[in-house]
């Protein structure tokens, strides 16, 4: 269950979140907030992910499809349309969602495990090959370069907010929101009856169904709402590096990462994911001098922690914690 | 467009189709035994590649050797990769989304120690047989139709073996039901490793009789676990008639479909005809509604 929030996790969190703030404020450099924006948006996306495999127990392999479509879809949307970012990346996210929909429709009545898995890796092979043919649209793997920037804008005492390669503090106030913003909304949806439907689900399909569960109402719901979470953690990411192209954006590294980062943090935990995409995305970051032993250090800890930590390093702090509270009690 | 190249393109359809049947077979089989579905059996493949690459050419062992060799080794990667995660992993409970997840880590750790080990550069193997086999105006290389022909054979001893023996006997009641099968006496665990064993001999096979088509790379693995993935779909998941017939027709789709379409569409086309098929018959064309 969902439990209510305790008064030492309300403390760290609101730890984090003033850590998270002031780490531009305390000088920061260029390249520590960009390693903490991309943490950032893989957070997002990692919590979306989760939302689905770990709560609603949909093993979707699909995912980086929605953040590929989203990203293109926001790219090509500000590019073509003369629409600002700040409204495209919401209409990126809602492409994603329509076909995170439409995808979810055949696959979300079947309760077969591998199929699921298969259909929704097919779909999202389908978006990269389509992304990487249209060269018309995508330019293919040349990459899609000329994606506008965020439009800066003057906040009253603080000055003028730009949004630009050389000032990352903008981006990374931004990103800091987007997080905040999925994550609230990921928990009112875990606290609303939705929540408890997706609990049921969870915890015996045949036995919510039973008691009036409309599963593939919840489960489209569900999928639905975390393709448009991830669409726009991906239109982010578009004007946040400027160039796409489809093995970036919608490679299956990306979803590998998001799996690594989701089963290294605790799959179906609520900080989870955002351990797995903090510890996943420094270390990437500090091996980058070993860059081909990365991915091989990745996949050893997906089955490491598979193997011997199946609830991920989010229940290991519980498993220390718990002797405490006994002797407390 | 004249009939001869028609006919030319169905039979490459089918020929790919078969070797579709091997790597589909090998997915549909470790299911069809333990319903794991298994991520790394792309990289069992590309190990296969390898080995068959570095007998072959490195050491110039003949292929008539070399091709069995490299199955009997893959056989036994496999058996040790089971025993040494989804041994463990079955027994537990979420077993299908860990051996899910544990195998697409073994898939990315196996790819990667390829790259660290045998480097980032495409591997070509010659081929086998030089020549070209001519029926009327239908000119057919005489490399594919070996392909065929050792595609036809091992799926035919895959049957053999299924059917006949009291291996296959036990694999089959394993299959069904594996508590009964322990109660009668069937050491459903190490069928299970056997059957994993078979599995990456078989996408060993494909590998090296596809080796002097596409070259040897780490990356070789991932579309061929797509494609397997298609064909077990399409042929009902864990049904292993079902993946060589899916496979066939897979070959023979992705054929016509390039005729219609352009070549870089191909993986398209099998993708989008599996989510139709999902979306229409999701017990597979060939499988029961359950």
């Amino acid at each position: 269950m969902f439990q209510p929030l305790s008064s030492a996790a309300i403390f760290s969190a609101l730890a984090a979140a003033i850590a998270l703030l002031a780490l531009p404020l305390a000088g920061a450099g260029g390249y520590v907030l960009h390693v903490m924006i991309l943490v950032m948006i893989f957070s997002v996306f990692a919590v979306a992910y989760n939302l689905v495999t770990g709560y609603l127990g949909l093993k979707t392999f699909g995912h980086h499809a929605f953040f590929g479509l989203g990203a293109y879809g926001s790219a090509l949307i500000s590019m073509h349309g003369g629409i600002s970012p700040w409204l495209s990346i919401w209409l990126g996210a809602g492409v994603a969602a329509a076909f995170g929909i439409f995808v979810g429709l055949p696959v979300l009545r079947i309760k077969s495990m591998p199929h699921v898995a298969i259909v929704t890796l097919a779909f999202a092979e389908i978006v990269r090959i389509a992304c990487s043919n249209l060269k018309g649209v995508t330019r293919g793997e040349l990459g899609l370069w000329g994606i506008p920037t965020f439009g800066g804008f003057d906040l009253p005492g603080l000055g003028k907010v730009v949004f630009n390669a050389a000032n990352k503090t903008g981006y990374y106030y931004l990103a800091a929101g987007l997080l905040a913003l999925a994550l609230v909304a990921t928990a009112v949806i875990l606290r609303s009856k939705v929540g408890l439907a997706i609990f049921a689900i969870r915890d015996g399909e045949d036995a919510a169904e039973s008691l009036g569960v409309n599963l593939t109402r919840i489960k489209l719901f569900v999928f639905g709402y975390s393709a448009f979470v991830v669409g726009a953690a991906g239109g982010f990411y578009a004007h946040y590096v400027g160039i796409l192209t489809p093995s970036a954006a919608i490679g299956a590294d990306v979803m590998i990462m998001v799996i690594a980062m989701t089963l290294v943090g605790g799959l179906g935990s609520f900080t989870g994911p955002l351990i797995g995409a903090l510890l996943l995305t420094s270390l990437g970051e500090s091996l980058r001098f070993l860059d081909q032993y990365r991915l091989l250090v990745y996949g050893a800890m997906i089955v490491m922690c598979v193997m011997f930590a199946p609830r991920g390093l989010a229940s290991l702090g519980e498993l220390l914690r718990r002797p405490r509270k006994s002797t407390a009690a | 467009m004249p009939v001869s190249l028609y006919i030319e393109q169905i039979i490459n359809g089918l020929i790919a189709g078969s070797m579709y049947a091997l790597i589909g077979g090998g997915i549909a089989l470790v299911y069809g035994v333990t319903r794991v579905l298994n991520m790394a059996h792309g990289e069992f493949y590309m190990l296969g590649g390898y080995g068959v690459f570095y007998l072959v050419v490195a050491h110039a062992v003949p292929p008539v050797a070399a091709i069995p060799l490299v199955a009997l080794l893959l056989f036994a990667l496999g058996v040790i990769v089971q025993r040494l995660t989804i041994h463990y992993l079955l027994p537990r409970e979420g077993w299908a989304f860990a051996c899910i997840a544990a195998t697409l880590g073994l898939s990315i750790a196996f790819q990667n120690l390829a790259l660290v080990t045998f480097g980032e550069d495409y591997k070509a193997v010659p081929y086998y047989v030089d020549g070209v086999l001519r029926l009327g105006d239908v000119r057919l290389p005489l490399q594919r139709a070996l392909m065929l022909a050792v595609a036809v054979i091992t799926l035919l001893a895959m049957a053999f073996i299924l059917k006949k023996t009291r291996f296959g006997w036990a694999l089959r009641a394993a299959a069904q039901d594996a508590d009964a099968a322990s109660v009668c006496g069937i050491p459903v665990g190490r069928v299970h490793m056997i059957t994993f064993g078979l599995s990456a001999a078989l996408g060993a096979i494909a590998a090296a009789m596809l080796a002097p088509i596409y070259s040897v790379s780490p990356w070789m693995g991932l579309p061929v676990l797509f494609k397997g993935f298609v064909v077990v779909i399409l042929g009902g998941l864990g049904s292993f008639p079902g993946a060589i017939v899916g496979g066939f027709l897979l070959g023979i789709v992705e054929a016509i479909g390039v005729q219609l379409t352009s070549a870089e569409w191909r993986d398209a086309i099998g993708f989008a005809v599996m989510i139709l098929v999902v979306w229409l018959r999701p017990w597979g064309l060939f499988g029961k509604p359950q």
